[in-house]
């Protein structure tokens, strides 16, 4: 008398396969979830005026807080006005066909359509001029933005990544006239770093960025 | 019903005092322990009120949405993130930097007195109002009607453009069309012999002006003014009183004994904020040897005032009149109604007072059969005593008559009030007609012919005018009406032109209150949808070629204000939200009119049929919610329990438990309420302890039609029951039963703590006696903490509620759903205990006297206990402490699985349910604060001491590099208390108010025998007693 039908025969091939393939589905999973794929380390998408930070920020040396201006007294990092850019290309380069959107928008009164590149998601409460009155760079965040044609994001911007620097953020703090300082590297003395460390306090609890 | 067993505890040393939730609770304790103990309550509303269906979801939809929802889940990872813009300004406009919030000071008119915000606006959007601390009738303190007033500026329903009337329905125009209409209108009115004007009673400088420009224009024309719920009777006493009209402010922080006859001076009536403030200074305790004023309530309903009071009398609203009478002949027996010589010279002379008219009058009076002798006794001993002498006050509600208010005039006057609690300032508007004057005049007219033209400022007269003018149909014998107004509400449906009104918070306007303060009231944002004012329309009316609301207001502002250097005093006004420059016209020597004071004094007789459940009294109140109906379509005011039914969504007929049982009747019957004059109106009945017997008060404001989505026929409309003989109050109602059962919202069992009284208070001589009695009846520790203590450094916040000063307004419940972007559920949901308040508001019944009983609130948010509970339960650490020892939520990470909430021994988490954020129209989006987050269906969340407030001041002082004072962070519901009840700060600051505030012996915890260690500290409320009294 058999309890059990042929077809279950199978079943141990059936589920070392599911075991195999789920296994892999998870390994996959984990690491898809860590890959730039998902963080979008890379993103460079273009933009309506391909204006070059490498040519204003990096040759030109002007400073980030010309156009960024309200970066030490807003939580959030303002685009310019149209007005800042007109500052200037109203005299330099005002026939440049490059120029076209900024002139237009300055004429309609229609702004400038910017794609962002930098996005955290909606429940993260970052603020920028926490981060800068703590002493950490812009390039800590944005790499070498003097050194890019088109603005790219160069960190993941993950959860995991923000806490890296919380738990441990000597590494990324600098003395405050330094912030905007792209070329600038940290002491690799370790008492200094400590030092400075100690000063921040930065939270790692959820309510220091989730509201 | 939970399997579990309610804990054993050490029962608190017996205290001598019952607290009860209600009627229910306290006839049965142990069914309410059941009930209480299940995490949401069952058996609230009876059987079959309740469609328990109606929510259930069905298996099928419900493997239809997890389905939807695995799929989405697998293909969001692979998705690119949608493109996102950034569009900046073209033109940065100074001052505004994005992400940086900005506060502009600016004025509101809240129940009839100004009331001056600070209005913090996003990127343009002004998000939330808080009270402007300059300003003499805010002092920092808000009321509930102003903090949801920003919910009404978004109103997805409010009038989008002007409509005309073509054939029987309106049809939509533009404002060039309107304004075209208007002009030639104008043309043809020759002397304005028939155009009529129909306004609320106005407290605003350049409206009256342009009042008064229009009647110049059009001398024979007439502009009549009219409210639901006014203060004309006030003024009108006043004149009475005094032969010439006058704005009365009372200073309650000078009052030692106050007597509120029938006046709900800290909730509904005007200036609650201000007098909140001020009369809970004046009882604010920081030790026994303080001192503690004392007031007696006198009411028919249940108030937040009467719920303060240290004595409360439930009387018949039109035996209030006799009391006061009574009291006077008792006054004049102790020698105080004295004639008063004259006094002082030159200006400040005030002339001699001859009271022997008066004395006459109210000699031998008898008070109504029903007040307790010592009533009368112990009042007039507590008024005439001579300590008090020109510090204590008689308030008098505003729908009493003119002769009581009159009489308590004098009274104030004759116990050397005037000048000390009470101060006279010249009126704005010497229109001191009755409440109901000007309605009635302009319905003559009506039904006369005599009107072409008609304008209606505001309001809703179709619906709220008294029933016996059937103002409605009289309106149709108007040739052209014109109706300018927020919403397209019924007045509006039955006009030849509507035109929309622009709100508060988008328009220029200027306000002056009765103390004599003139505040500008400056836009926020430009109208959503076009909009005029008041002033405007009436100065287009009057042909005025500038009738620019801006205009108007700088105009009159350039009359008012004296001296040179007007921009800068304007520009002083508009920054510091009161124009401090400006000086009221004199007064002049004020004189009582005795002779006139003394006939007003005899008409005051008890009513004349004896009150029974067969001649009932009926009293119209304003709402505590929807005031006269103008928040009927704010679904957080449809939502927000009244203080003392907490009937949440609806309105009822509050009635006492002796009287229901007379007429047969219980809570959820719906009967029918027969005014004299044969109207009649079906309302459900609420049983309210504390109700005056043979009596019933009907709230205002409820059940209208085209409200608008939220509020259209919700609650029962009791507007035809009033007529101009009954507009406060009037007798000879009777009730019928219908048979039918309503189903009601309320949440007074909801939350409850398994029934231990967690609200703890005492009176004065106890106090005096055990100045720690607080800490006395509360039982000690029973647990030993779960973890190793953290001992925190930095900061250690903590919230302070002083129950001796929480009237029970409920601001701030709506100050925290405004700030912290809480949804409201609807009525299906409350009655399932699932509201979402953050901060909830309890009302325990105190004693056992089920009649007249004493009331005590106890706003209660999250604890953020040391110990607690809900962290050791989340199975994914959503919950998880701060080093600051606040409790973190971290919705993203929750969930859902509701055992914080079940672990919750003070019931503070809310669950959302639905997704009660998803069908928000996007007009409502924009008051949404951006620092919060908007929570999703299947999240849990509840307060967070207003963590987005104390890192956006954590990193404001970061970026200055200074310290955080004492002060800097204050919690929305703190900011929103008129009363300054509430208290936030740092524990670990020994100078700051909350560690000086938790160190008073009237100090306790919740529950302190759970174990949790609770952060929020509560101060025990003190009453009053005034031993002869008592026994």
């Amino acid at each position: 008398m058999q309890i059990f039908p042929r077809s279950l025969n199978y079943l141990p091939l059936i589920a070392a396969l599911a075991v195999i393939s789920g296994g892999a589905g998870v390994t996959f999973a984990i690491w898809y979830y860590g890959s730039p794929w998902n963080t979008q380390v890379g993103y460079a998408p273009v933009q309506p005026v391909p204006y070059s930070h490498k040519l204003h920020a990096g040759e030109l040396g002007i400073d980030c807080r010309y156009c960024h201006s309200n970066i030490e007294r807003s939580g959030e990092a303002m685009i310019p006005p149209t007005q800042t850019c007109m500052g200037c290309h109203a005299v330099i380069k005002s026939d440049s066909y490059k120029l076209e959107p900024v002139r237009q928008s300055w004429e309609t009164n229609k702004p400038v359509e910017w794609v962002r590149i930098h996005k955290l998601p909606e429940h993260a409460y970052f603020d920028h001029s926490a981060h800068l009155a703590a002493g950490v760079g812009c390039t800590s965040c944005h790499g070498r933005i003097d050194q890019m044609e088109v603005v790219r994001q160069d960190q993941p911007l993950s959860m995991g990544w923000c806490l890296d620097c919380h738990r441990d953020p000597g590494q990324h703090l600098r003395p405050k006239d330094q912030i905007t300082n792209m070329a600038w590297t940290p002491s690799t003395d370790a008492a200094e770093l400590a030092a400075r460390a100690e000063q921040v306090n930065p939270p790692q609890h959820c309510s220091g960025c989730h509201r | 019903m939970s399997k579990r067993k309610p804990y054993e505890f050490a029962k608190p040393e017996k205290s001598g005092k019952v607290f009860w939730t209600s009627l229910e609770a306290k006839a049965d304790p142990e069914a309410f322990q059941a009930r209480a103990a299940a995490e949401f309550p069952e058996g609230v509303v009876p059987d079959g009120l309740v469609n328990s269906e109606s929510l259930t979801l069905k298996r099928r939809t419900f493997m239809g949405v997890a389905g939807a929802a695995g799929a989405l889940l697998g293909l969001e990872g692979c998705v690119r993130r949608p493109k996102e813009n950034i569009l900046p300004f073209t033109r940065q406009p100074e001052y505004v930097v994005p992400g940086v919030a900005l506060h502009y000071a600016t004025v509101v008119r809240s129940a009839g007195e100004p009331l001056g915000l600070l209005v913090t606006t996003h990127e343009g959007r002004p998000t939330k109002v808080e009270g402007n601390p300059q300003h003499p009738s805010s002092l920092g303190g808000t009321d509930g009607y102003t903090q949801a007033g920003i919910l009404d500026l978004y109103d997805p329903d409010r009038s989008k453009g002007p409509a005309k009337r073509e054939g029987e329905a309106l049809v939509d125009t533009t404002f060039a069309e309107a304004d075209a209409a208007l002009t030639g209108l104008a043309g043809k009115l020759g002397q304005g012999a028939k155009l009529r004007v129909l306004t609320a009673p106005s407290n605003s400088p350049s409206f009256l002006k342009a009042q008064k420009d229009l009647l110049a224009k059009f001398p024979q024309a007439k502009v009549y003014s009219y409210e639901p719920v006014s203060s004309a009777n006030r003024r009108a006493g006043t004149k009475l009183a005094l032969g010439q009209a006058a704005d009365v402010s009372v200073n309650y922080r000078r009052a030692k004994t106050v007597v509120a006859l029938d006046a709900d001076f800290l909730g509904t009536e005007p200036g609650a904020p201000r007098a909140s403030r001020e009369f809970f200074d004046a009882r604010r305790l920081s030790s026994p040897r303080d001192a503690m004023n004392r007031l007696y309530a006198i009411e028919p309903g249940y108030t937040v005032t009467g719920a303060s009071a240290d004595h409360r009398l439930r009387l018949a609203a039109r035996d209030a009149g006799a009391y006061l009478k009574a009291v006077a002949a008792e006054l004049a027996a102790l020698g105080v109604l004295a004639d008063i010589p004259a006094q002082g010279e030159g200006d400040a002379a005030t002339p001699a007072v001859s009271f022997e008219a008066l004395r006459g009058a109210v000699n031998g009076a008898k008070a109504p059969a029903t007040v307790p002798a010592q009533w009368v006794k112990s009042v007039a001993k507590d008024l005439a005593d001579p300590a008090a002498r020109g510090r204590s006050v008689i308030v008098v509600g505003t729908r009493q008559p003119a002769e009581v208010h009159a009489l308590a005039f004098a009274l104030n006057a004759a116990l050397g009030n005037l000048g000390r609690t009470i101060t006279l300032t010249s009126a704005l508007d010497t229109d001191v007609g009755s409440a109901t004057d000007g309605i009635t005049a302009l319905a003559k007219d009506l039904s006369a012919g005599a009107v072409d033209t008609l304008v209606i400022l505001g309001g809703n007269p179709v619906v709220d005018a008294p029933a016996d003018l059937k103002f409605g149909e009289l309106l149709a014998k108007a040739g052209t009406s014109i109706h300018l107004s927020e919403f397209r509400n019924t007045t509006s449906t039955k006009v030849s032109w509507h035109i929309p009104r622009a709100h508060a918070l988008e328009s220029w306007g200027d306000l002056r209150g009765s103390d004599g303060s003139y505040a500008i009231q400056q836009p926020m944002i430009a109208p959503l949808h076009g909009g005029r004012t008041d002033g405007e329309l009436v100065a287009q009316l009057a042909g005025a070629r500038f009738w620019r609301a801006h205009e108007l207001v700088r105009g009159t502002a350039r009359e008012l204000l004296p001296g040179d250097g007007f921009e800068q005093q304007w520009k002083n006004a508009l920054h510091n939200g009161v124009a401090r420059d400006y000086q009221p016209a004199a007064l002049g020597n004020v004189a009582l009119a005795t002779d006139a004071l003394a006939a007003a004094a005899r008409t005051l007789t008890e009513g004349k049929s004896p009150l029974s459940s067969g001649n009932l009294e009926v009293n119209f109140a304003a709402d505590p919610a929807l005031y006269d109906g103008r928040h009927g379509n704010n679904p957080w005011m449809l939502e927000l329990p009244d203080p003392l039914s907490c009937v949440s969504w609806d309105n009822a007929a509050y009635i006492s438990a002796a009287t229901a049982k007379e007429l047969g009747i219980e809570n959820y019957d719906v009967i029918t309420v027969k005014s004299p004059e044969g109207a009649s109106v079906d309302i459900v009945t609420w049983v309210l302890p504390g109700h005056t017997d043979n009596a019933i008060t009907l709230h205002l404001g409820w059940g209208a039609e085209n409200v608008g989505r939220y509020g259209d026929k919700v609650g029962f409309d009791v507007f035809p029951l009033r007529s101009t003989k009954s507009f406060g109050f009037g007798d000879g109602f009777t009730v019928a039963k219908t048979g039918k059962r309503y189903m009601l919202s309320q949440t007074q069992e909801t939350h409850s703590m398994e029934g231990r009284p967690i609200a703890i208070d005492a009176s004065y001589e106890e106090y005096k006696e055990k100045p720690d009695f607080a800490e006395y009846r509360s039982p000690v520790l029973s647990t030993l903490p779960l973890w190793t203590e953290v001992k925190y450094e930095g900061h250690r916040w903590s919230l302070v509620i002083d129950l001796n000063a929480c009237s029970g307004c409920n601001a701030c419940l709506v100050g925290c759903q405004a700030e912290n972007n809480v949804p409201s559920v609807g009525k299906e949901q409350v009655a399932r205990g699932r509201d979402m308040y953050w901060l909830r508001l309890d009302r325990y019944f105190v004693g056992e006297d089920e009649a007249a009983p004493q009331v005590a609130f106890q706003p209660v948010g999250c604890q953020q206990c040391e110990e607690a509970p809900c962290e050791n339960v989340c199975p994914v650490n959503a919950t998880a402490h701060s080093p600051e020892g606040l409790n973190d939520m971290a919705y993203n990470r929750c969930i859902g699985t509701r055992y914080c909430m079940n672990n919750c021994p003070y019931k503070v988490r809310r669950f959302n349910f639905l997704n009660f954020t998803g069908q928000v129209p996007e007009t409502t989006r924009m008051m949404y604060n951006p620092n919060v987050s908007i929570r999703m269906r299947g999240v849990m969340e509840k307060c967070s001491y207003c963590v987005q407030r104390i890192q956006e001041s954590k990193i404001a002082a970061k970026r200055d590099a200074r310290r955080l004072r004492d002060g800097d962070i204050r919690s929305a519901c703190q900011q929103a208390c008129p009363t300054g009840a509430i208290t936030f700060g740092d524990l670990n600051d020994p100078t700051s108010r909350v560690a000086k505030l938790s160190k008073l012996d009237r100090q306790y915890k919740l529950l302190p025998e759970v174990g949790t260690q609770p952060r929020t500290s509560y101060l025990a409320k003190i009453r009053n007693l005034n031993p002869e009294m008592q026994g």
